[in-house]
C-alpha cells in the first residue's frame, strides 16, 4: 500500500477517535490493527510490548477520569483507556510495517513534496540511533573529565545540539557534495505508484469508521 | 576534458583575521595527477572545498575556472558533473542508509535515466570492488570501506575532476593502495584529472605528474621534477621503521587482564575468544587493518561497546567497577577529537582538565609551554570547532594529557597530523611519561616518528589479537 496514504488515513482515524467517545471503535480498531499486524508477520513479543508498554499511562488515565471525572465518568474513563491503545496500535501499523524510504519517496514522487523536505526526514530518521550512541559517548567523555553530565546537564544538551548542528551542516555537505541541489528536478529509481486501490482502502476505510462511530455505536 | 586554473584566490575565513589562502595562482592540468602538500592547518581543506563550490568564493577574491568557465557562473547542477570531493572524515559523506540507497541518490540527483542506473551502480561498485558491500548498512562499514563506497558513488557521478582531501587518514594500507591504484586507472584510462591533499607522502613519487606545495605565506607553488628525489627521499626517511619489540612476559598483576574475550559488530564476530594481557606502565600499540576492530576493543575496555567475557582491570571484573571511579583510571582519547571536547573556547577546555587532573604534574607554565610545543599557543579565546582538524587533535591529546589519568587509549592519536607536529607531540608525549608513569595505549596506522615509544606491539587482524615483534 501507498505510504502516504496508510498515513492519511491513519491521520483521520487519530483525528475521528479524539473526538468520539465509543469504547466499540476502539477496541474495533485494535482488533482491526492487531489482524493486520499479524497478517504482515509482527513477531508475538513485539504485540506483547505493544499490550504493556502503555499500560501505565492507560491507566493513569482511566483512574484520573474515575475518581475525578464528572458525568458518566465510569464510561469516559473506560473510553481513554481503549483510546489510548487505539492510538498505539493504529500507529504501530505505520511504524513497525512501513518503509521509512518509501514514505519518503511517496512524500517526494506522488505529493510533490520539496526533495529537501523528504530527505531531511529520512536523514533524520537515520539519525536516531547515531543520537543515542552520541549521548552515551558525551557522558563518558565527560566523566573521563571528572564531571558528571546527568540528564538535566545543561553542557550535555549543548554538547548533543552542538553535534546535531554540525550533523546536520555535514549532511548537507555530503547531500551537495553528491549532487544535490535544492528544488532542482530528479529522476527517480524506485517507482512509487499510486494506485486507484490506494484511494479505495482510503475511502472504504474512512467510511468503514463512519459505520462505527456514528451507525453502530454500540456504546 | 578540464584544465583548473586558481587566479589570484584570496580567502579569509569569517571568524578569522589572516587569510588562509593569500593570492593563489595555479594552473592544474587536465588527465593529470596532482598531488597538494603542506602542513596540517595550512589550507589544504579549504582550497579544496573551494574548488567544488562547497564554499562560495566571495566575489572580488579571485576566480576558480574550469577551461576557462567560472566555478561561480557554472549551474549547480552541473557542478557534481564537472567536480566530485572526497572528504576526509570518511563518516562525514554519506545521505542515507545503504551503499545503494547512496549511489541511487547521488545518480538521482545527476538526473540520470532510471532504466541505465542499475548498470552504472554495478559497474563503479565493480570498478572498486566492493560489489559484495551494495546492500551493507554504511553505518556498519570501516573507514576504508567508506572510502571505497565514496570513490564508488564518484566513479558512478562520472565527474571530470576528482579532489581528494587527505582521503587516508583513517585508511590502512592495504585499502590505500587498492584505493591508489583504481585512481591512476581513472586517470589513465577515463581522463580524469585528480587532486589529492595528503601530508604522508609514502608512494606518491612514482605516481603523480605534478607536486604542489603551500608554503608558508599561504600561497601555492608547483615543485619542479628535479627537485622531487630530494623531497620524497626527506619523507621516507623518517617513516622507515623496521623496529623490533620484545614480546611482554604474563605478569601476576596485568593492567587489563582480557579473559575469553569476544567483540561483535551486529552479528559479526570481530574478535574470536581472546585471552590477553596489557602491562602496567608500558606503552602498547596496536596496529591492524581498519575495520578489524581495534576502535571497538578501546569501547569495550571503557565501558562503551558490550562484550562477551570477563575485562579485568587490576584483577577486578570492569563491569562490578564504578562508572564514575573507572572512567578516572581509563581514558579514552577519541578517534574524532571533537567527541572529546566539552567546552567552547581553548582556554577553557585546557581549565577544565586542569581542575579536575589526577595528577598535579601540569602546572599553568607546563601547560603554556606544551602549547607553545605545540603551535598552538595565543588561540585562548578562539573557539575550538573553528580550529583546523590538527590544531583540534593536538588540543584535545593536550586536553587529555593533562588528566593525568593512570591509562590513556589513544585511538590513532597522529591522525591529520604533519610530520613537524608529530615530532612535537611525541617528545611531549615522553617527557610527560618520564614523570609521571602514565600507562599508553596506542591505536595508530602511522608508526613515523612514533615507534621509539611503544614497548610492545599487539597485530589485530583476521579476528585475532596477538602480540608481535614487528609491524607490517
Amino acid at each position: 500500500m501507498n505510504p502516504s496514504i496508510k498515513l492519511l488515513l491513519l491521520f483521520i482515524i487519530a483525528l475521528e477517535i479524539s473526538f468520539t467517545t465509543i469504547i466499540s471503535l476502539n477496541i474495533a480498531l485494535v482488533i482491526l490493527a492487531t489482524l493486520y499486524l499479524l497478517w504482515r508477520r509482527t513477531s508475538l513479543k513485539t504485540l506483547g510490548w505493544l499490550l504493556i508498554v502503555p499500560l501505565l499511562p492507560a491507566i493513569g488515565l482511566w483512574s484520573t477520569q474515575y475518581i475525578n471525572g464528572t458525568g458518566d465518568n465510569a464510561q469516559m474513563a473506560w473510553v481513554l483507556f481503549t483510546r489510548i491503545y487505539a492510538f498505539v496500535f493504529t500507529g504501530a501499523t505505520f511504524t513497525l510495517t512501513t518503509d521509512i524510504l518509501e514514505l519518503a519517496d511517496a512524500l517526494e514522487q506522488n505529493w510533490h513534496l520539496p526533495a529537501k523536505f523528504a530527505y531531511g526526514v529520512l536523514a533524520a530518521y537515520n539519525l536516531v540511533p547515531k543520537i543515542q550512541h552520541e549521548v552515551k559517548v558525551i557522558r563518558m567523555a565527560g566523566l573521563m573529565r571528572g564531571q558528571t553530565l546527568s540528564f538535566w546537564s545543561p553542557k550535555l544538551y549543548f554538547k548533543a545540539i552542538l553535534v546535531s548542528i554540525n550533523w546536520s551542516q555535514n549532511l548537507a555537505q555530503a547531500m551537495q557534495s553528491h549532487g544535490f541541489v535544492e528544488d532542482a528536478p530528479r529522476t527517480h529509481y524506485r517507482h512509487v505508484p499510486l494506485r486507484a486501490s490506494d484511494w479505495s482502502i482510503l475511502v472504504i476505510g474512512i467510511g468503514l469508521l463512519q459505520i462505527g462511530a456514528f451507525a453502530i455505536p454500540w456504546r | 576534458m578540464a584544465t583548473i586554473t586558481l587566479n589570484n584566490l584570496t580567502y579569509t575565513y569569517p571568524e578569522a583575521s589572516v587569510p588562509v589562502l593569500d593570492h593563489v595562482n595555479l594552473t592544474l592540468p587536465a588527465h593529470q595527477f596532482t598531488l597538494l602538500t603542506g602542513p596540517s592547518g595550512t589550507g589544504k581543506s579549504t582550497l579544496l572545498r573551494l574548488m567544488t563550490g562547497l564554499i562560495k568564493l566571495p566575489a572580488d577574491h579571485g576566480q576558480i575556472t574550469y577551461d576557462d568557465q567560472d566555478l561561480a557562473t557554472l549551474a549547480a547542477t552541473d557542478r557534481a558533473g564537472q567536480v566530485a570531493l572526497m572528504f576526509q572524515n570518511p563518516n562525514q559523506q554519506f545521505a542515507m542508509d545503504t551503499v545503494q540507497n547512496e549511489l541511487v541518490f547521488a545518480l538521482e540527483n545527476r538526473q540520470v535515466d532510471p532504466q541505465v542506473m542499475t548498470n552504472r551502480i554495478n559497474e563503479a561498485l565493480d570498478f572498486v570492488g566492493i560489489r559484495d558491500l551494495q546492500d551493507r548498512q554504511i553505518n556498519h562499514l570501516s573507514g576504508g570501506e567508506k572510502q571505497k563506497v565514496a570513490l564508488a558513488v564518484i566513479v558512478a557521478m562520472n565527474s571530470d575532476v576528482i579532489l581528494l582531501d587527505e582521503p587516508f587518514a583513517s585508511v590502512d594500507p592495504a585499502a590505500r593502495a587498492s584505493l591508489l591504484r583504481r585512481l591512476i586507472k581513472l586517470r589513465d584510462d577515463a581522463g580524469k584529472t585528480i587532486i589529492l591533499a595528503d601530508h604522508d607522502l609514502t608512494d606518491y613519487e612514482t605516481l603523480v605528474d605534478q607536486v604542489v606545495q603551500i608554503n608558508a605565506d599561504r600561497s601555492l607553488s608547483s615543485l619542479p621534477k628535479p627537485q622531487w628525489p630530494h623531497f620524497f627521499a626527506a619523507f621516507s626517511a623518517q617513516a622507515a621503521s623496521d623496529h623490533h619489540w620484545p614480546l611482554p612476559k604474563n605478569a601476576p598483576n596485568a593492567l587489563f587482564d582480557l579473559q575469553q574475550v569476544q567483540l561483535q559488530q551486529g552479528s559479526f564476530v570481530l574478535l574470536q575468544p581472546t585471552d590477553l594481557q596489557f602491562l602496567d606502565h608500558r606503552n602498547t600499540l596496536i596496529t591492524g587493518p581498519n575495520g578489524s576492530g581495534k576502535s571497538t576493543l578501546f569501547e569495550a575496555l571503557v565501558r562503551l561497546n558490550p562484550y562477551t567475557g570477563q575485562i579485568n582491570y587490576h584483577g577486578d571484573n570492569i563491569q562490578k567497577l564504578k562508572a564514575k571511579r573507572y572512567a578516572r583510571q581509563i581514558a579514552l582519547l577519541f578517534q574524532d577529537a571533537e567527541t572529546q571536547f566539552l567546552n567552547i573556547t581553548v582556554a577553557e577546555e585546557l581549565a577544565q582538565s586542569q581542575k579536575y587532573a589526577y595528577g598535579d604534574y601540569f602546572t599553568t607554565d607546563r601547560i603554556q609551554q606544551a602549547l607553545t610545543q605545540l603551535n598552538l599557543a595565543g588561540r585562548d579565546e578562539q573557539v575550538i570547532y573553528t580550529l583546523s582538524e590538527g590544531q583540534k587533535k593536538k588540543l584535545q591529546i593536550l586536553s587529555m594529557l593533562i588528566m593525568q589519568s593512570p591509562v590513556l587509549l589513544m585511538d590513532e592519536p597522529l591522525k591529520g597530523l604533519d610530520l613537524k607536529s608529530v615530532d612535537a607531540l611525541v617528545t611531549l608525549l615522553k617527557t610527560t611519561q618520564a614523570a609521571t608513569q602514565q600507562t599508553l595505549i596506542i591505536i595508530s596506522h602511522q608508526l613515523t616518528g612514533l615507534t621509539s615509544l611503544i614497548d610492545y606491539h599487539l597485530r589485530f587482524d583476521q579476528h585475532q589479537l596477538q602480540y608481535q615483534e614487528v609491524a607490517p
